[in-house]
């Protein structure tokens, strides 16, 4: 089910009321029940998938924590725990690109080759749920968290509907324990939730999908456009992505707040950041955390000589971009990321710069780093989107090569209205979240931004129909 | 339920109450500003129900692409309406054709036609294919429903709401196909004879799977594929739970309300080429379906214009694919067996 649906307008508030008018004994079971319900809107028979991988790291936590005195049995159990649960990840997103890589270059080399590809359509959210699987068998191995013994608690830790589809990945010291805590009427989380909900379908609705509708034109034939045009469709693309992700978070977090949820915030103005390194601590939170708690600090860290750290970075990063999606383009660009993060240490270590710093006013120097950070991540953005090598050779060289053809985007005003919205409140915002801080706001304020949010939903959301991006993922 | 939870339901109360009312507000700033340009904008099929009253016809023709494709030979490029508003001088026939309609659309049209108006009949084009699960959820089904959302009864922001949350058929090409393999499925085939196979879709299976017709006769594969087309389209049997069967009941009714004389149209298909392709239990289906429109509808006093056998093999110029697009003859022998019944 699609959070920006007629049919979620209706589940959300169903769901809420069921949730506070039963005993607390039955909720979990109600909230699984409407898990599966939401999932399977999609496609029913991927529940089984899901409920697969449930039962591996449910199995395997027991495990684990049972062989607990035995080292090595406990390695064991969490090695295989973690291959299978992978297993399914990558019979699902990865076969189809290996084995069409391996076609390729069989052919290109003239091998005999079985000339198959599976045609196996990827189960939403299903890098989602793996790696929030996998975050809990590993938090138990490591003795931070309890095993689960209640089958339908942890089926839900996986499941919980707010998240199931596109995150947050939540940890089980976060999320487990607050599903077994009796959640009471609270006001204040209901109001805050679909404030949440409220902010996240305007970002979704009218900023990202109106934004989307130019970015699509400009992907698919980027040799119509100039060199203006196709900026201004990264630079879009930039914001699509931002409110499309950080919309369906914010009501991801502001459906599970209603019931008296904390999820992990997702994004802390990723564009305000200075350094790319600063970047990702703010842009998709609950990603970059789990890639450090769970492959970055086991490689060793920043605590290693430079050129291992050289490599861990670039390992983490290039795996990040796969996780993504099984495309050359995300390999790319988290490769990218990595010898960025590596350039940029390696700059910060001149100490000609702390010198110009110090001298030029800091705000200049900050808002200089602001802008370089955006126009890197914009560049980068422009290789995530591609589609393939050769729509990524098309954008770049229409950009390059395309600077007198007339321009052929013709964007309008509900467009940059919306652009300019999510900018202003981006900026009021900081890192603080919309909810506490509408709450802060005085109550006419307050009613008159609900009214004007509202009616921009409804009047100026664009018809055409888009996904939410990371469902792809 | 203790003192503080009935505290903060009635304070939930008063904050739903004070939304309702923002609502109620919004709804009326949305009507008097962006309301005209969006209906406008999404709808052209409402400005189809205005053409009776602003052109002041007396009959209307309901139709879809049969009405108005022809072919690139024809000298006569006129549309059957035209040709019926040429055969009636003293009428003047309204033209509201727009492709892949059905009666569920046309309802909407002549729903929304103004209280006041000066027509006196309504033809409405009855395509056979149109009952099948091949057209129920075709992919040219999304836009129409799109356009009918503005079409309700309802007020404007929250029509306008259904079309921002997609509460219209968006189905990805892999649910629909899916859509319409289910729906195959469910066309069963019950015929008072032996017959081998128990849907379309297991008729549709067992033909495409050789490259023999009906009739022991080797074909190439597109003709195969031609006469799965024709099996997917019309092997079903009508009953009252098709969709497009409520779609029909509901202008009736409508018809019989605002006072109008009601003709179903039901168009000519490629008879020759189906008795050769898919044989006599397919003919004897699609006969049968259209004496069940017959039968359903004649008492309720609604003339049924059977044309399924009027026009010939060569008279339709698209051959790949079953259509009902005919030359000038096919479309002026259609027009003229409708003037005919007209007149009666």
């Amino acid at each position: 089910m699609l959070f920006n649906s007629i049919e979620f307008i209706l589940f959300f508030p169903i769901v809420t009321i069921l949730f506070y008018l039963l005993p607390h004994n039955y909720r979990w079971l109600m909230l699984l029940g409407a898990s599966c319900f939401f999932y399977m809107w999609f496609i029913p028979k991927y529940i089984l998938i899901l409920l697969i991988t449930i039962a591996i790291d449910y199995t395997a936590g027991i495990l684990i924590e049972q062989w607990s005195d035995d080292a090595k049995l406990k390695k064991r159990c969490l090695i295989v725990s973690i291959i299978s649960t992978c297993l399914v990840l990558f019979i699902f997103k990865y076969l189809n690109f290996c084995s069409a890589n391996f076609v390729a270059l069989a052919q290109h080399f003239g091998w005999a080759h079985p000339n198959k590809i599976l045609n196996i359509a990827l189960p939403i959210g299903l890098s989602f749920h793996t790696f929030q699987s996998l975050s809990y068998v590993i938090e138990v191995y490591r003795g931070n968290q309890k095993a689960e013994r209640h089958f339908g608690y942890y089926a839900l830790y996986v499941m919980f509907y707010p998240q199931l589809v596109t995150g947050p990945i939540e940890r089980p010291q976060n999320l487990l324990r607050q599903l077994h805590e009796e959640k009471t009427l609270n006001y204040d989380n209901i109001a805050n939730g679909l404030r949440l909900i409220l902010f996240g379908l305007f970002l979704k609705m009218v900023v990202a999908d109106n934004l989307g509708q130019y970015v699509d034109q400009i992907y698919a034939n980027p040799q119509d456009f100039n060199t203006l045009d196709i900026t201004l469709g990264m630079v879009f693309y930039s914001f699509q992505i931002y409110g499309d992700f950080f919309g369906y978070s914010s009501i991801a977090l502001g459906c599970a707040l209603a019931m008296g949820f904390t999820l992990i915030d997702n994004f802390k103005a990723p564009y305000q950041a200075n350094s790319i390194q600063e970047f990702w601590r703010r842009w998709h939170i609950s990603l970059s955390t789990w890639f450090r708690d769970y492959l970055y600090i086991p490689l060793g860290g920043n605590r290693v000589a430079v050129p291992r750290w050289a490599l861990n970075t670039l390992i983490v990063f290039t795996v990040c971009g796969i996780w993504h999606g099984a495309n050359w383009t995300f390999m790319i660009w988290g490769f990218a990321y990595g010898v960025l993060l590596i350039l940029e240490r390696g700059l910060r270590n001149i100490h000609v710069f702390d010198k110009i710093a110090s001298r030029s006013g800091k705000t200049i120097i900050k808002v200089v780093n602001i802008a370089k950070t955006f126009v890197i991540v914009t560049l980068l953005w422009s290789v995530f989107r591609a589609t393939s090598f050769a729509n990524l050779h098309d954008v770049f060289s229409a950009w390059i090569h395309n600077s007198s053809v007339a321009s052929q985007l013709h964007v309008n005003a509900i467009t940059w209205i919306a652009l300019a919205a999510f900018i202003v409140i981006d900026l009021i915002l900081k890192q603080n979240r919309f909810d506490k801080w509408c709450g802060e706001q005085h109550p006419y304020t307050r009613w008159i931004l609900y009214a004007v949010m509202i009616f921009s939903i409804i009047v100026f959301s664009s018809v055409q129909h888009y996904p939410f991006i990371y469902f792809q993922f | 339920m203790t003192e503080n939870d009935q505290h903060i339901i009635l304070k939930l109360g008063k904050k739903f109450l004070l939304l309702a009312t923002i609502l109620v507000m919004l709804d009326i700033l949305y009507r008097v500003t962006l309301y005209p340009r969006d209906r406008e904008r999404y709808c052209t099929l409402m400005q189809y129900a205005q053409i009776p009253v602003k052109d002041s016809t007396d009959i209307i023709y309901l139709g879809e692409s049969s009405n108005h494709s022809y072919s690139p030979a024809d000298k006569d490029q006129r549309a059957i309406s035209d040709m019926i508003d040429d055969m009636l001088p003293g009428h003047k026939v309204a033209r509201l054709s727009k492709d892949a309609c059905h009666a569920g659309i046309y309802y909407d049209i002549l729903r929304n036609i103004p209280r006041k108006n000066p027509v006196q009949t309504v033809i409405v084009t009855v395509n056979m294919r149109s009952f099948s699960s091949e057209w129920i959820y075709s992919d040219l089904e999304k836009p129409l429903q799109k356009e009918q959302i503005f079409m309700r009864k309802a007020p404007a922001l929250y029509k306008r709401m259904l079309l921002a949350f997609k509460a219209y058929a968006h189905w990805t090409e892999s649910e629909r196909t899916k859509l319409v393999r289910e729906g195959f499925k469910k066309q069963t085939l019950d015929l008072p004879y032996y017959f081998p196979y128990k849907n379309a879709n297991d008729w549709d299976h067992a033909i495409g799977s050789q490259c023999y017709l009906y009739n022991g006769k080797k074909v190439s594969q597109d003709t195969i594929a031609l006469t799965c087309h024709y099996i997917k389209d019309f092997a079903y049997q009508l009953d009252d739970k098709n969709p497009r069967i409520q779609d029909l009941d509901k202008i009736v009714k409508l018809c019989q309300r605002r006072g109008w004389n009601l003709i179903f149209n039901v168009l000519a298909d490629n008879m020759d080429q189906i008795k050769v392709l898919a044989g006599p239990d397919l003919e004897f289906l699609m006969k049968s379906n259209v004496q069940y429109l017959i039968h359903r509808y004649e008492p309720q006093g609604v003339k049924v214009v059977n044309n399924q056998y009027m026009v010939r093999d060569r008279d339709f110029f698209e051959r790949e694919f079953p259509t009902e697009h005919y030359n000038q003859h096919g479309r002026h022998m259609v027009a003229e067996h409708i003037v005919e019944r007209l007149k009666e």
